[in-house]
């Protein structure tokens, strides 16, 4: 237990921290709530109070119903990629890290992370080009009929989901190494004189001990997925030469109304609605993964 | 003794020699600083970056009669510069600005004095019936007080390749909207599965925006109706809903899906008509300019379209106080100076508004331009409302466009059709009653 002095001391010094934090994540998050009840275009400096006008507007608004549906998809689409995928590579990365290429297969699977979003994009707008895309020219090869990647509906949406999961497999990966490097060498040891194949031990050893580290993951991954804004607006960039269908996220309809129909009080109850729904999941997320992992 | 006292002295020099370089620094400094002062800068804000040389060359222009000022261009594109704007002027942080903006944006501001009246003698030059006729006049004004300066506008008319239209064996352009599928349908260039390779007619049918909702309205107008219209007291409804609404989607419809003319992933726009990868397709001004850079040997010409076009007047505005104001009046006022217009014209290609000019040393030598200033006799022109949620109306109903254009099913179904235009036109109706604009 700290003395008075110490603990004062250290309330000092951690003081700046938080009121930086507090400034820069606290008060947009509070004044957006606040926003949310308003009527504002952000040009004037009248803000009249509206009450729950905005919200209500919003559950009957077919642009936002649709952004919210895309968006949800996308999420957990990168989700249900990224998680098994990622846990797969890293257990295949770990048992061959006295190799000497276990360097570059971890340097190769993260560099997609740490490289600059939007020349990526291009990059897969290209390769999802219905004309000259190399994906189509691969598909071709077993007969499959070129597809119009970035422009039906449907497939659009797939697109952005391919490209979210690429980005966000390379943190997990890295994630999932670290959590296989603190898991106990004897269990695994034990298990193979019981007579168990490796991916008995994978199954029922590594996924159940690596609970906390898929917590985390999957986390970071549905919040970062629900964020997605970058990645549709470049596969479908507003170039005229080159259009693309754009699939229309939470984010960009945010953009849209703040910024293009100066409607920022409506813009900010989007904002809230898309708080509160990362807010439930994440707490779903804890109680399933915590209390199995309670339980075992 | 001798020693201390010549260390001590040897000291002393060094201490003066470093208080006057430091001195010197100092002193530097402060004239750099005072030379600074006197100096002015302004800076222009524009969404079209191929006007960024010819803001350069005002300035330049400028140099003689103000050495000391200093001319930061910043020319981005439009959705950026609109949000540029939209934060810059409520933040008061930008400094002098002179802004380019359509009218139909700037009332937004004007509204929320963001953007101050110019001054006596600017609107006495904007007011000059031989410099501006009223329906430029008119875009920068509010109540009757001018606000800004016109520049330029965007202005429709159909851009054709002539090698094509030869190989197709059509010897001028369309003059209906009916043969204008006709000519698409003749000129479309496919491959040996019938696929298109070689759109006939370039349409905007994909990505974001309210451009898709402006382009449709062009061809709308051209079947006699308009997305909104205007009521004896200024309010405004949907006009679209209609016969015209139907015609001009079902023609979207007819190429995209039965005639299968142009399909959304084709390359589209003013690139691939420089690539020869479409025959024709109807855009401002401007891509004379941009032909003329990126495909000089391209052989094309331009037509009127069969009833008229849409005219978008692009302003400049001055957001600044005292001498900077000053300035930056002036540099609006020198924009439209007849030399620099005719630079604009020449170089840039988008339509200078002001009257008076003889434009004819760059219209003779480029035939292209003859579609944009030699109209026929009741051509008419329609422009964006000068009202708030005019941007949410089109990009909301471009949204909705982008959905019909993909409905393969929409495109035989007239019922079908009818039912989506009464959506969509339902959707912007709801938009005017929130703002108190809907006409009864």
């Amino acid at each position: 237990m700290l003395t008075r002095k110490r603990w004062i001391f250290a309330m000092l010094a951690i003081l700046p921290t938080l009121a930086i934090f507090a400034w820069v994540r606290m008060y947009p998050i509070a004044d957006t709530l606040r926003l949310s009840l308003h009527k504002w275009d952000i040009l004037s400096k009248k803000k009249p109070f509206i009450g729950l006008a905005n919200f209500q507007e919003l559950m009957g608004d077919r642009l936002f119903q649709e952004a919210l549906l895309n968006t949800t998809i996308i999420a957990f689409g990168v989700l249900i990629i990224t998680i098994p995928s990622a846990m797969v590579i890293a257990a295949l990365i770990f048992h061959r890290t006295r190799s000497r290429f276990a360097g570059f297969y971890e340097t190769a699977v993260f560099i997609p992370h740490v490289v600059s979003l939007v020349p990526a994009a291009m990059a897969w707008k290209w390769i999802f080009d219905a004309r000259l895309g190399p994906l189509n020219a691969f598909l071709g090869l077993f007969g499959i009929q070129p597809q119009a990647w970035l422009f039906d509906p449907v497939l659009s949406v797939v697109c952005v989901i391919v490209l979210c999961s690429w980005q966000a497999l390379g943190y997990a990966v890295l994630i999932y190494i670290v959590g296989f490097k603190s898991l106990p060498v004897s269990l695994y040891e034990a298990a193979k004189l019981d007579g168990a194949s490796g991916p008995q031990s994978f199954w029922f050893l590594s996924i159940p001990m690596l609970k906390p580290i898929t917590l985390y993951v999957s986390v970071v991954t549905l919040v970062s997925g629900f964020n997605v804004y970058a990645q549709a607006f470049v596969l479908a960039s507003d170039a005229q030469g080159a259009p693309g269908r754009q699939v229309r996220v939470l984010v960009l309809d945010m953009l849209e109304n703040s910024f293009r129909n100066y409607r920022v009080g409506y813009a900010a109850s989007e904002a809230v609605v898309l708080l509160a729904i990362v807010l439930v999941l994440t707490l779903i997320q804890f109680t399933l993964l915590r209390e199995k992992g309670g339980r075992s | 003794m001798t020693i201390a006292v010549d260390t001590h002295a040897k000291t002393f020099k060094r201490g003066l020699a470093k208080a006057a370089l430091l001195g010197s620094v100092l002193g530097a400094g402060f004239f750099a600083g005072l030379s600074a002062a006197s100096a002015q800068t302004i800076t222009v804000w524009s969404g079209y970056p191929e006007m960024a040389p010819f803001y350069e060359h005002v300035a330049e222009g400028m140099k003689a009669s103000h050495p000391d000022l200093t001319v930061k261009v910043e020319a981005i594109a439009l959705r950026e510069h609109e949000k540029r704007i939209a934060l810059g002027l409520t933040s008061g942080s930008a400094g002098p600005l002179v802004i380019e903006l359509p009218g139909s944006t700037a009332s937004r501001y004007i509204e929320n004095e963001l953007l101050p009246a110019a001054p006596d003698d600017v609107a006495a030059f904007v007011k000059d019936p031989a410099n501006f006729g009223p329906f430029f006049i008119d875009a920068v004004s509010k109540d009757g007080t001018v606000y800004g300066v016109p520049l330029f506008r965007g202005q429709g008319s159909l851009f054709y390749n002539t090698d094509m239209f030869e190989a197709a064996g059509l010897t001028e352009p369309p003059k209906t909207m009916e043969e204008y599928t006709q000519y698409a349908e003749k000129l479309t260039q496919r491959d040996a599965n019938g696929n298109p390779t070689v759109s006939g007619w370039s349409m905007r049918l994909s990505g974001g925006g309210q451009g898709i909702a402006e382009k449709f309205w062009i061809n709308l107008f051209q079947y006699g109706g308009n997305v909104l219209v205007q009521d004896a007291n200024g309010k405004w409804k949907a006009d679209y809903a209609n016969e015209a609404g139907r015609k001009a989607l079902k023609q979207y419809l007819d190429n995209v899906h039965v005639a299968k003319t142009v399909t959304p992933e084709m390359p589209a726009d003013a690139e691939a008509f420089e690539r020869g990868q479409t025959a024709m397709f109807i855009r401002e001004s401007w891509v004379i300019g941009d032909i003329a850079a990126k495909a000089p040997d391209l052989n094309y010409a331009t037509a009127p379209l069969p009833r008229g076009s849409i005219a978008l007047p692009t302003n400049l505005y001055v957001s600044a106080e005292g001498d900077d104001a000053k300035v930056a009046w002036e540099f609006t006022e020198a924009a439209n100076s007849p030399e620099n217009l005719v630079w604009l014209l020449q170089n840039v290609g988008w339509l200078p508004n002001r009257s008076g000019v003889d434009y004819s040393v760059v219209t003779d030598k480029v035939p292209a331009f003859g579609a944009f200033v030699n109209y026929p006799e009741g051509y008419e022109f329609f422009t964006l409302p000068a009202i708030g949620p005019i941007e949410e109306v089109l990009t909301r109903l471009a949204a909705q466009l982008t959905n019909a254009f993909g409905n393969a099913s929409l495109a035989n179904d007239d019922a079908a059709i009818d039912a989506f235009l009464k959506t969509a036109s339902d959707e912007t109706n709801q938009i005017l009653a929130r703002e108190d604009l809907l006409a009864q």
